[in-house]
């Protein structure tokens, strides 16, 4: 983080750094996805659950329009436009907030008065293997909604400007990743294999 | 006068050093490393490969401990010595000699790993099939017979004759090992797995449970029988009798 | 100055108050869903997740993070603390990679002595046949925590190693990233702490912990999960700091290949702990969740596999067993040269074959399971990459064997300990081809041929070269020499009862004595003249060289406590070496380099005159 202290230089060179380490986190990141997938394909095989397809297609579609709001919000900033910087931010946290919703309340029915999930996580390898999946993930997703929601507050008080925004910057690579991540999920758990279950 | 190290004298005298080591070494391992007697054809088999890693291990290890011990000796310092050693950063020749040579020793290690391991889970005509069940902390053995199967919590098995034994659990993971006859394999819960070995010996032994399975793993035993033909045939008429006699009591 | 305001004690007030906070929720929770209010274990588990954020809170770890959050700045870097004695910045947050490094270390050495009293206790144990005093359950739950505290000790010595020596090598002021360093650090407290509370409710599956034994009996399960969780977390945010440390902040001149050696042997081992660490903190949060929640992952009777389990967490373990060696054989290349005053044979050659062994260790995780059941056709690709590894290897040993030769060699402590290692890991590595042929490692699998096996490369890959860093390091640390007499005597001690105990293992091992039995069958190797059996005398001579070896470490412990106050003053390089650690005073300043360092030489250049590796600019030099 920026101080005013700092000068151009050491900004640039601690930019750097902060940039490595946050491509770093991803590889390793990239493992623990990459072990749910692998626990996914060894379990199911060529199989999946029966799961909501109109539901499984919303949330994505959601999902991919936050990575294009989260775009803008960053465009935004670096030229300057406040109004589209924080606006951005608020749609992507509430189209964050609505896939959040869509995966709890509808793949996982975690109201069943109002809408009965399909699966429960105890009853089989399918129900265990979807929430742990859609459940990491999620994970991921509230990080990211708490990530955007302590940026849009730090972007209203005015602490980033267009050339030093390094908070913006990994809140949005961040929020690209997850997306890039349920592209990988989503064909797993809804696309690939037939239905047993 | 310090020889020179690239001196050929130092060769030799280390290369005569490491084989009377080698020697020395193998004698050691092999008498620290007592195999049990050898009860089955694959024990056989195990033991020769042990034998010659054995034999590696003993001439690797010589080769190099034989070597720094040396430099230990010959090429420290001397009293009132303050000077440098000599100054070379490495030779890529060498570098490739101690690459490719263990590489080919790997590959002909790799080859035999291969053949020995096809030639010991290899099957064979007239196995005798046992069922074998594992559970915390006991073994049951399922013989299948003209009249039906019978059970047992013996294992007893014909000399000479390969034997299949076809393992599940019932609770955790378990594992089928008898010291005399090398193999092992676990048996797991929901899933059968398979184990051949041909005894070759008569006489008693123990099976033991290899696989950490709760409080009393370390009890989990069960006494094997390896017996002649004849034995064995009557111990199966006596044992399936037995039970077609308590299955007709129990109706 | 009150007990509060020392960091850890914060955090443990903390920490208790974050446990009873968690249990209280979880009652409510239940209450709340209808459930009985009490259950053991997913209260225990709630109450374990909450404490641990106590801790990390209360100590101060995420102070600066909550700070940023709302948009206060904090400075960069905090000196010593203000108005406190300096011993107290041990005991709390600081940024220091210096501080950071000493506090791994010295949390290393209390694992060690943690997981080294259990050996001695299940040791004592098993000299003879029959139950003397431990019940199976003890003794069961005894091996898992010898495993854990001692794997816990590898890892937090290499974090202690990497943390202090990294940036002091490359010249930099600090790490990457100061915080998170810090953060790594405190992550392992908890982690520690519920390791040993798991104790009380036992737990009895050993270090592999695998299902379906894990999976069901004591709630202790849950806090080695957890406990183990935690530090592979702590893993996780280490090794990606050390990357970039060494990627980002070499300084002018030092290319990649003119780094010290020790930071390839702590690049390679990074690079498998930020990866591979995610396997078993996943493999390990299924088998909580299978437990709290029922999710059968590795039950069949869900559909599940036993199997899928051990294989993620071989593919995790096998490549960890790297992460312990690789450091430690960087410290033995690192010292060979400074005491045979000759340059490092083949340098690049050492250097890649570190990054070889991480990258081929990826490959080999299956030898673990060649008796598991998992297709024959897997066993031959797994057994020929296996051996593979031993390649570069070798590769190492032969290299420092030409940078032996020819030299001028003194043997002082660190260079016995660096000779001691070389041998043991020798035998230890050696003894890893009759496991890899699936043909023997059907007859050796699951004896005490392998607890020899790992004994001997975890003693030569770690711990004889953490020793050995210790003795070589401690001038550059205290400003002060260790006792010379004393550190012989440990090692004329350990050296020769290692190898006992070693050889020992492998021998009742191929007699038939398999692992994890509270009381074996004395008649395993039959009977000897003496009256004990031919297992009972290993058995014997294997506590015996335990007893050894504690007393050597004990030996030590005391030496290093006591040097720091009566020793010798060392000076700025007692050994002479080039390294840039060595060019500043002792112990190392507060920013370690006054300026900015330039490396114009080759690291291991001894006895080639006139030549320097790293120069120090004055002001107003560019
Ligand atoms: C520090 C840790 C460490 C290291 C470095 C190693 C190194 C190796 N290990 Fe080991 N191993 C463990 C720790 C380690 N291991 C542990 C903890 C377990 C048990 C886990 C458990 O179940 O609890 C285990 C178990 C284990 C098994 C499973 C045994 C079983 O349970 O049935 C196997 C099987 O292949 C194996 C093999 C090897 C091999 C081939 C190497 C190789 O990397 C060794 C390479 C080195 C050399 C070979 C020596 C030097 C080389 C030369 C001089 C060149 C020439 C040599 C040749 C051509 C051969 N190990
Ligand atoms: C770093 C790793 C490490 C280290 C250092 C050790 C050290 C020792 N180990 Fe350990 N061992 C493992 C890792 C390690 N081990 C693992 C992973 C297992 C597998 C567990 C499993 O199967 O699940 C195992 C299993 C294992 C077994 C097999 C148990 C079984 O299967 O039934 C045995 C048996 O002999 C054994 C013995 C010893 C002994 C005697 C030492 C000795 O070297 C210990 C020497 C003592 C010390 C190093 C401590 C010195 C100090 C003190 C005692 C004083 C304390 C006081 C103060 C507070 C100052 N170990
Ligand atoms: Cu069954 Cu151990
Ligand atoms: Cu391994």
């Amino acid at each position: 983080m920026s101080s005013a202290t700092t000068t151009a230089e050491a900004y640039r060179t601690q930019l750097r750094m902060n940039r490595m380490g946050l491509w770093l986190f991803f590889v390793s990141e990239v493992f623990l996805f990459g072990g749910l997938l692998a626990t996914r394909f060894y379990l199911w095989g060529n199989t999946r659950p029966e799961l909501d397809q109109s539901i499984g297609l919303i949330v994505t579609s959601v999902l991919l329009l936050s990575s294009l709001s989260m775009n803008l919000s960053e465009k935004g900033l670096e030229h300057n436009n406040r109004r589209l910087f924080l606006g951005g931010l608020v749609f992507t946290f509430v189209f964050g907030l609505v896939f959040l919703v869509g995966v709890m309340v509808f793949e996982w029915g975690l109201f069943p008065a109002f809408y009965e999930g399909h699966l429960t996580p105890g009853e089989n390898v399918y129900g265990a293997v979807v929430f742990a999946m859609t459940g990491m993930h999620a994970l991921h997703v509230i990080t990211g909604l708490a990530f955007i929601a302590i940026v849009w507050n730090l972007g209203r008080k005015g602490s980033y400007s267009p050339e030093r925004h390094w908070g913006v910057e990994s809140c949005a690579i961040y929020w690209h990743f997850v997306d890039v991540v349920w592209i990988f999920f989503y064909p797993a758990l809804y696309l690939i294999g037939h239905v047993a279950h | 006068m310090r020889q020179s190290s690239t001196d050929k004298r130092h060769f030799i005298t280390v290369s005569v050093l490491v084989l009377i080591g080698t020697a020395v070494m193998f004698w050691l391992l092999d008498s620290a490393l007592p195999m049990p007697i050898q009860a089955s054809i694959q024990a056989q088999t195990v033991d020769q490969v042990f034998q010659w890693t054995l034999i590696a291990i003993a001439f690797l290890f010589s080769l190099v401990v034989v070597f720094m011990l040396y430099t230990v000796i010959v090429f420290r310092r001397r009293r009132g010595d303050t000077g440098e050693g000599e100054h070379f950063e490495g030779n890529t020749a060498l570098e490739i000699i101690w690459t490719v040579v263990p590489l080919l020793l790997v590959v002909l290690f790799g080859y035999i790993g291969v053949t020995t391991l096809t030639d010991i889970t290899k099957a064979q005509e007239n196995e005798v099939v046992v069922q074998v069940e594992g559970f915390q902390w006991s073994w049951l053995f399922t013989y299948p017979t003209d009249s039906g199967e019978f059970t047992s919590t013996e294992l007893v098995l014909p000399v000479d004759q390969p034997a299949r034994m076809e393992m599940s659990s019932r609770d955790v993971n378990h594992s089928f090992w008898i010291v005399e006859m090398r193999v092992k394999q676990d048996v797991l819960p929901g899933q059968t797995t398979v184990l051949r070995f041909t005894p070759t010996i008569e006489g008693d032994y123990k099976l033991r449970c290899a696989e950490l399975c709760g409080l009393s793993h370390w009890n989990m035993l069960a006494s094997v029988r390896i017996v002649s033909p004849e034995e064995y045939d009557a111990w199966l008429a006596q044992q399936s009798s037995q039970a077609a006699a308590i299955t007709t009591a129990s109706n | 100055m009150s007990l509060m305001s020392l960091g850890i004690v914060r955090g443990f007030v903390w920490q208790i108050a974050g446990t009873i906070i968690g249990i209280v929720f979880a009652v409510a929770m239940r209450l709340m869903m209808g459930m009985s209010p009490w259950a053991t274990e997913p209260v225990w588990v709630v109450a374990i997740l909450f404490g641990s954020m106590g801790f990390l809170i209360g100590v101060g770890s995420m102070t600066d993070w909550f700070k940023w959050m709302v948009g206060i700045d904090t400075p960069m870097r905090h000196g010593p603390p203000k108005g406190k004695p300096a011993w107290t910045r041990y005991f709390g947050v600081d940024y220091n990679h210096k501080v950071i490094g000493i506090q791994y270390t010295i949390t290393a050495i209390f694992m060690l002595a943690v997981g080294g009293a259990f050996a001695i206790i299940f040791r004592t144990e098993l000299a003879r046949s029959g139950l003397q005093f431990l019940n199976p359950g003890q003794y069961n739950t005894f091996i898992g925590m010898h495993g854990w505290a001692a794997i816990f000790a590898i890892f937090i010595g290499i974090g202690g190693m990497a943390n202090y020596l990294v940036p002091l090598m490359i010249g930099a002021e600090d790490m990457a990233f100061p915080r998170l360093n810090a953060f790594a650090f405190w992550i392992n407290i908890p982690a520690i702490v519920w390791l040993l509370a798991s104790l009380y409710h036992g737990w009895d599956a050993g270090w592999t912990l695998y299902p379906l034994l894990s999976t069901r009996g004591e709630p202790g399960f849950q806090f080695v999960f957890l406990s183990v969780f935690l530090l592979g977390f702590s893993s996780i945010l280490g090794s990606l700091n050390l990357i970039a440390t060494m990627l980002m902040m070499r300084p002018k001149g030092m290319s990649l290949f003119r780094m010290p050696i020790f930071c390839w042997g702590v690049m390679g081992a990074s690079i498998i702990q930020l990866t591979a660490t995610q396997f078993i903190a996943q493999s390990f949060l299924m088998l909580s969740f299978e437990r709290t929640l029922g999710m059968p992952f590795f039950n069949p009777d869900g559909g599940g596999s036993p199997l899928l389990f051990q294989h993620l967490f071989w593919f995790y373990s096998h490549p960890a067993v790297y992460v312990w060696v690789l450091p430690g054989l960087g410290v033995i290349s690192e010292i060979l040269p400074v005491f045979a005053r000759k340059p490092l044979f083949g340098y690049r050659w050492i250097a890649l074959s570190s990054i070889a062994i991480a990258l081929v260790g990826f490959l080999v995780w299956g030898h673990h399971m060649f008796t598991s059941g998992y297709a024959n056709s897997l066993r031959a690709p797994f057994m020929l990459a296996t051996l593979l590894v031993a390649v570069p290897t070798g590769v190492k040993f032969f290299s420092w064997l030409g940078t032996l030769w020819g030299g001028k060699l003194t043997f002082p402590t660190p260079m016995l300990f660096a000779l001691g290692a070389i041998s043991v890991f020798l035998l230890g590595g050696l003894s890893g081809p009759p496991l890899a042929l699936v043909g023997s490692d059907l007859f050796l699998h699951d004896s005490y041929f392998v607890i020899g096996h790992f004994h001997a490369t975890i003693f030569g890959g770690f711990v004889f070269p953490f020793l050995a860093a210790l003795y070589f390091w401690y001038p550059k640390v205290t400003g002060r020499m260790y006792n010379e007499t004393l550190g012989k005597l440990h090692f004329w001690i350990m050296t020769p009862a290692f190898w006992m105990m070693s050889v020992g293992q492998m021998s009742v091992g191929v007699m038939g004595m398999r692992r994890r039995i509270a009381d074996y069958d004395p008649m395993l190797g039959g009977m000897t003249s003496s009256g004990l059996s031919a297992v009972e005398i290993g058995q014997t001579v294997v506590t015996i060289s335990a007893f050894l070896i504690a007393f050597s470490i004990l030996l030590m412990i005391y030496n290093l406590l006591n040097s720091a106050e009566v020793g010798a003053l060392a000076g700025n390089n007692p050994w002479r070496s080039r390294s840039p650690e060595w060019q500043i005073p002792s112990p190392a300043p507060e920013h370690s380099y006054a300026t900015p360092i330039r490396v114009v030489g080759e690291p291991y250049d001894y006895g080639l005159p006139g030549s320097t590796y790293v120069t120090m600019a004055t002001a107003g030099d560019d």
